[in-house]
């Protein structure tokens, strides 16, 4: 890995679903550098595709055409087995609806990752049971999702993607579903990732939201319209809100 | 390998788990692989019944025993000419015995059979009765559950003894000892001096509705030559079996003055003789139970195969969900291999319960006709059982499983019941 290697690399990346007969383009050549330690929203209309860039980000989905470099690694080499140790091992998934396991408890769902890294029953307790306190769910280990609140909900499936200390954090319109002041505290975890290394990727709506970020893509029908910093100065002002 | 521990760990609980969530469903499902190992248990049963009856057959028949007689046992040759054999009679009988060199002991005896015996007011009809030599008393198999068997003295001057088998004493004296009480053999009266253990299996049940009496006083009831008489020869060991009835073969031909030309107009039986209809009762029940066995095994597949589709579906944000956190397609595929798996042995556990239960109210209520019955299903039964449904769970859940496993894990997320 050469040292200017940037932590994600997309190369003319395209991603086509076939409809029937017809072929819808979600991504028309998208080019992407992200570096370690980023903090990135990305913004556009319903449609524009970008629930399609967060999903082959991921490791979900894989591109139609071109190159999805992750860490040195081109993705498009590797087989089943090997994409599912990343997405366990390096990418954090924070979704708009939750995601959780209804029937099993907050621990419970939080394991789940540490399962696949093949760790032991006793040291997946003492993980996820550190990864909800550090999400302010100390107090409520054995709830399952239905008997917490959205807000609730959305912190375990942080602290899911948190477990395994992977370095991305992917998150699709992760206060969708909350209202704005659950939004705001959720979205000051996020900051708080951010502080501490990992590289924080978000899709939103809202420009409330794209505010916290340091970086902010906006994509319409498939292609990067624009990719800018994000002004200090909102960010600051943010930031003393908190 | 150690890192997939966990895994298969968290494969065999969720599996459990979603078996607890569903009780019922799973065990409707799971009917048909019930039924089939309450169908495997059932024929393990009957056939480890059937291998206990040949078993206590050889040993009270005895494995080293050959039997001289007019008839073959086991039925067979042209019936008219084996009607027309003459009998053996007492004097051939004493001829052969003198002239058998390589064998460990020869007794003779001669039965009557169909015969009733009486005693005070109460009757047994049906019965054996046996002359035979106190030698016969002496032999490994023939043990006593009282007193003792008659002596030679006894039956030299043909003594009014009688040792009775374990049915004839049930049947006159119920619980009471039999032991110095008199019983009438045609209107003349002996004096039982001992009872047989339970002896009668399957193939010789019989055995335990004979009176043994002495050799001569059998002919004193019914005359020298009325019936035709067996020799018994004990090997001296089982190897020389073959030998021995060999010799013996010869011996009985010139006993009986045949031409070198002439059919052996005689039989010489053994235990052995039942091993033919036992492989065909094995067969008959093999057939049978495999058949039912089979066809139940189909319905629970079709069953099961059908339920974990609607398992599948169901679950299928969970599938994504789990892909999404870290889940190869292998771990989705074992994840619900073994859920099907754990259904089919679930079925299989009731079904063996099932089998359980009716095997032990069978052979409650068939004890005195039937105990040859085994009481219980065998154990090798009860491990083929689980084994074979877990064969079955993992072919009814291999389509759905890996349907599961090739969920594009992106459609799967999206999915809303
Ligand atoms: N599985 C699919 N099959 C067919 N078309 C799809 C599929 N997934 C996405 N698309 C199409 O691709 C385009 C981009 O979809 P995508 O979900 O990435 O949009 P989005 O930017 O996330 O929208 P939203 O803001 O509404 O979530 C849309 O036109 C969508 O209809
Ligand atoms: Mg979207």
């Amino acid at each position: 890995m050469s040292p200017h290697s940037p932590l994600i690399l997309l190369e003319q990346v395209t991603k086509d679903y076939r409809m029937g007969s017809e072929i819808v383009h979600a991504l028309r050549g998208v080019d992407l550098s992200i570096e370690p330690n980023e903090y990135v929203a990305i913004m556009g209309p319903s449609g524009s595709g970008k629930s399609t860039l967060m999903n082959i980000l991921g490791c979900l989905d894989w591109p139609t055409s071109g190159r999805y470099i992750l860490d040195g690694t081109d993705v498009s080499s590797l087989d089943d087995a090997a994409l599912a140790r990343i997405r366990n091992q390096k990418i954090g998934f924070v979704f708009q609806t939750f995601n959780l396991l209804p029937r099993a408890t907050a621990l419970k769902n939080v394991e789940l990752p540490l399962i696949y890294a093949g760790i032991s029953a006793d040291e997946r307790r003492r993980r996820a049971q550190a990864a909800l306190e550090s999400v302010g769910l100390g107090d409520r280990l054995r709830h399952k999702p239905p008997e917490l609140s959205g807000g609730q909900r959305q912190r375990v499936a942080i602290a899911r993607a948190l477990v395994t200390n992977p370095s991305i954090i992917l998150a699709d319109e992760p206060t969708g579903n909350l209202d704005s002041k659950t939004g705001a505290e959720i979205m000051a975890l996020f900051e708080r990732i951010w502080r501490e290394g990992n590289t924080v990727i978000l899709v939103t709506h809202e420009d409330d939201i794209a505010r916290y970020a340091r970086r902010i893509i906006r994509i319409r029908d498939g292609r990067i319209e624009s990719d800018a910093p994000n002004s200090p100065e909102t960010v600051e002002a943010l930031t003393m809100q908190q | 390998m150690i890192r997939r521990l966990a895994e298969y760990a968290d494969v065999f609980i969720s599996a459990l788990e979603s078996l607890r969530a569903n009780p019922l469903r799973s065990l409707l499902t799971a009917l048909g692989v019930t039924i089939g190992v309450a169908f495997v248990s059932l024929m393990g049963w009957a056939l480890g019944s059937l291998d206990a009856a040949w078993e206590s057959t050889l040993s009270t028949l005895g494995q080293d025993m050959l039997y001289v007689d007019k008839w073959n046992w086991a039925g067979g040759g042209n019936w008219r000419s084996v009607m027309n054999r003459k009998n053996i009679t007492i004097d051939q009988a004493e001829e052969i015995a003198r002239r058998v060199r390589a064998a460990s002991m020869v007794y003779i005896s001669a039965d009557a059979w169909g015969k009733t015996v009486v005693r005070a007011d109460k009757k047994a009809s049906g019965l054996v009765i046996e002359g035979t030599m106190a030698r016969f008393g002496l032999l490994p198999s023939t043990t006593l559950a009282e007193g003792r068997f008659f002596s030679e003295m006894e039956e030299q001057h043909a003594a009014a003894v009688a040792v009775i088998g374990d049915g004839v004493r049930s049947a006159l004296f119920g619980n009471r000892s039999p032991l110095g009480e008199t019983i009438r053999i045609e209107g003349r009266p002996f004096v039982v001096v001992g009872v047989m253990n339970k002896r009668g299996t399957l193939f010789t049940d019989f055995l335990d509705r004979t009176v043994y009496i002495p050799l001569p006083a059998f002919f004193g009831l019914y005359g020298r030559y009325s019936r035709s008489v067996t020799v018994a020869v004990k090997a001296r060991s089982p190897e020389e079996l073959g030998e021995l009835r060999d010799d013996l073969r010869g011996i009985v031909r010139s006993v009986r003055m045949l031409s070198p030309d002439a059919p052996d107009d005689f039989a010489i039986n053994e235990a052995q003789v039942f091993r033919d209809q036992v492989a065909n009762i094995r067969m008959v029940i093999g057939m049978v139970g495999i058949g039912l066995t089979a066809l139940s095994f189909l319905v629970g597949v079709i069953g099961i195969t059908n339920v974990m589709f609607v398992a599948v579906v169901e679950r299928t944000k969970e599938i994504g969900i789990r892909r999404a956190v870290g889940a190869r397609r292998s771990s989705i595929l074992a994840q619900f291999l073994a859920e099907a798996a754990m259904l089919c042995v679930a079925g299989a556990l009731v079904g063996i319960a099932l089998a359980g239960g009716l095997i032990a109210v069978a052979a409650l209520l068939l004890r005195t006709q039937m105990e040859f019955l085994l009481p219980f299903v065998p154990l090798n039964v009860v491990a083929l059982a689980v084994g074979s449904s877990i064969c079955v769970g993992v072919i009814a859940g291999f389509v759905p499983a890996l349907r599961a496993a090739r969920l594009d894990p992106v459609e799967a997320l999206r999915y809303e019941a």
